[in-house]
């Protein structure tokens, strides 16, 4: 019999990874097989392995130097040293001055404290939005959905930039809270859909109707039978959003259109650039965008752990 | 979907649309003209400053600024639908002339950017998806994670600052040189770094979505009958995997025009481009109203038609996702 091997080969890989065990050796031998161990020894796995253990030490020291800044900070980060601006980084100012006189040390520690309290506060805005948009829209009607949805599809058409200048015009001089509802108002819709279609999925499921007949309100049962089966899926968008309001915040100050410069945040230490750039002081630029930048890599590592693991199997290439 | 009811598809389809488009105007049109703030200023001027209050009152009869909001939107688009979308305050000139001025450097920078990134995503993903968890693999994915990290106005600012500041081998801001509009060496020389940045900050999201598709469909049992059949590996790749991930890839693409065109207003505002982005910037910040309803317009109309075009790429391939569902 002239089969080719491969073919073999593939069943008895097959074999291996459906966890069959027939022991080929005993009962035929089979020339030219590749041979597939049977059982591939398990390793005992570690408790850090798979786990972003770096991300979450490196985020958790950047947010305790934030909020303990006091002790950390050799300066008064907004007092104007005017005899010592624009310095490069040196023994007494650790990090440089910027183009103010400000140390630029103090400045990273106290800022972080806005730029990530502007990150939470506008996601716990959009996620409590989405929730109950998402929600409202899965269990309404099907005109009363579709109307929804168009809306938030027009809403996701204006460009996002311009949406957020739109609305701090409105609401006036930009200060911190206000910043966080802008880009929390701004950045709910692809949480509300993801929201809309579990809602969909579950609201016929047996518990939801038995709730509903024993008088449970919308909001009990969004909250106490929806809310737990729709968490695990908009964990990784939540985690996101926090990420991105970081980054929007920092563009829009950066941008003059956010915080002040008196404000102290990421965003706005970073809008003094343009100076910097005149004067080549790298400092001010990418200490500043090196913090920046690492926060967001360690909150996008978090949130792609929390993200379910799809390709469990074995490739068949 | 079947020929009797294309006709009522198309022109269910058209219906949505243009509703869709009037709602959009309805929404900026408000919220443009609920914020506090001076649009005489931008027509007028610092002139304003020093204007008496009967003048005040008179130049802002004469922009229609006095009437009640309602009253300036059926105005507006009275006009609109006969073509006419009022004059920039500004520009002091034809709000579609401003535009028509601007339009092409966007689309160049855009344009360019969208097919790099299809093509690059394209290469990236497949080239991943072979190697899969090789070493080529987690370094790409490694970079590519980091790169899609990066705020894009700060990744403009270091490569300004290598490139422009230090090294002086290319040039910061604008998009030709003053007096050079019609040479292409500038202007290529110019659109290097915002397409830098542009393809950079969308590249790997793309990318990513191409890898995990190729990678769950390597796992289908089709593949394990091409190869039983004696194909190689790179015919199975190329001509079973990519095929079926293709379409949904021209879907998504599609869906994703306007985020890579809109990704380019920061960008175009670091280096100073004239394109659309710096003008609607410029537009929403001094209440240039007529400006920003035409430029909302436009793209809400873009999203709104790659949207569909979307969506109809999604029906026809997968004929479970029907047009009479509200999914979307």
């Amino acid at each position: 019999m002239a089969a080719k091997p491969g073919i073999r080969c593939l069943y008895a890989r097959r074999n291996a990874q459906m966890g069959i065990n027939i022991n080929m050796k005993a009962s035929f031998d089979i020339v030219g097989i590749k041979q597939v161990p049977l059982h591939e020894p398990v390793q005992k796995r570690k408790w850090h392995q798979g786990k972003p253990v770096l991300s979450a030490v490196l985020l958790f020291l950047i947010a305790a130097g934030c909020l303990a800044c006091n002790l950390i900070t050799t300066k008064d980060p907004t007092y104007m040293d005017l005899n010592n601006f624009n310095l490069p980084p040196n023994r007494e100012f650790l990090f440089g001055t910027d183009t103010m006189g400000r140390d630029i040390f103090s400045m990273i520690w106290s800022g972080g404290r806005i730029s990530l309290l502007i990150g939470i506060v506008s996601t716990i805005i959009s996620t409590f939005i989405a929730i109950l948009f998402g929600a409202f829209s899965g269990s309404a009607p099907e005109w009363a959905d579709t109307f929804l949805m168009r809306l938030t599809e027009i809403l996701l058409s204006v460009p996002n930039l311009l949406m957020v200048l739109l609305i701090q015009a409105i609401l006036g001089k930009a200060n911190v809270l206000s910043i966080s509802f802008v880009i929390g108002i701004t950045s709910w819709m692809s949480i509300a859909k993801v929201v809309r279609i579990e809602v969909r999925q579950l609201r016929s499921s047996e518990y939801v109707i038995a709730s509903k007949c024993m008088g449970g309100s919308f909001f009990h049962i969004l909250w106490k039978h929806l809310t737990p089966n729709f968490v695990s899926s908009i964990m990784f968008m939540v985690i996101m959003n926090v990420r991105n309001a970081i980054v929007a915040e920092s563009t829009l100050s950066f941008m003059g259109i956010g915080l002040p410069i008196e404000v102290i945040s990421w965003g706005s230490m970073l809008s003094l650039s343009e100076k910097a750039l005149l004067t080549n002081s790298w400092w001010i630029i990418l200490i500043p965008g090196g913090f920046l930048l690492g926060t967001l890599l360690c909150i996008t590592s978090l949130g792609n752990y929390l993200r379910k693991n799809v390709n469990q199997k074995n490739s068949n290439l | 979907m079947t020929k009797q009811n294309l006709p009522l598809y198309l022109v269910k389809k058209i219906f949505v649309f243009l509703f869709s488009v009037f709602l959009l105007s309805v929404v900026v049109f408000y919220i443009s003209r609920l914020a506090p703030g001076d649009p005489l200023v931008s027509y007028y001027g610092d002139r304003v400053e020093k204007m008496s209050s009967a003048e005040r009152i008179q130049a802002e009869n004469k922009l229609g600024l006095n009437d009640p909001v309602y009253v300036q939107y059926v105005r507006w688009l009275g006009n609109a639908l006969h073509g006419d979308f009022g004059i920039s305050y500004k520009y002091k000139m034809n709000v579609t002339e401003v535009i028509k001025g601007r339009i092409g450097n966007t689309l160049l920078l855009g344009g360019t950017g969208f097919l790099l990134i299809f093509l690059l995503a394209l290469f990236l993903g497949i080239l991943c998806a072979w190697k899969e968890d090789k070493l080529v693999d987690q370094i790409i994915c490694k970079i590519g994670t980091i790169s899609s990290c990066i705020p894009e106005f700060w990744l403009s600012l270091v490569l300004i600052l290598i490139f422009a500041v230090n090294l002086k081998w290319l040039p910061s801001s604008g998009a030709y040189a003053i007096g050079k509009a019609n040479d292409i060496g500038e202007r290529i020389l110019h659109l290097i770094l915002p397409l830098t940045i542009v393809v950079t900050s969308h590249l790997w999201y793309y990318a990513y979505m191409i890898r995990n598709k190729l990678l769950e469909e390597v796992r289908a049992d089709y593949v394990l009958l091409a190869k039983s059949k004696g194909l190689k590996k790179s015919s199975v790749m190329y001509k079973h995997c990519l095929r079926n991930i293709l379409p949904s890839y021209f879907g998504l693409m599609a869906i994703s025009v306007p985020h890579i065109l809109g990704g380019t207003y920061i960008v175009e505002t670091v280096f100073s481009y004239p394109g659309i982005g710096t003008l609607s910037y410029e537009s929403a910040r001094y209440k240039d109203y007529n400006l920003v309803m035409l430029l909302c317009i436009l793209s809400g109309v873009l999203v709104i038609l790659c949207n569909m075009i979307a969506q109809a790429i999604n029906e026809k391939i997968d004929p479970r996702v029907k047009s009479g569902d509200s999914d979307i």
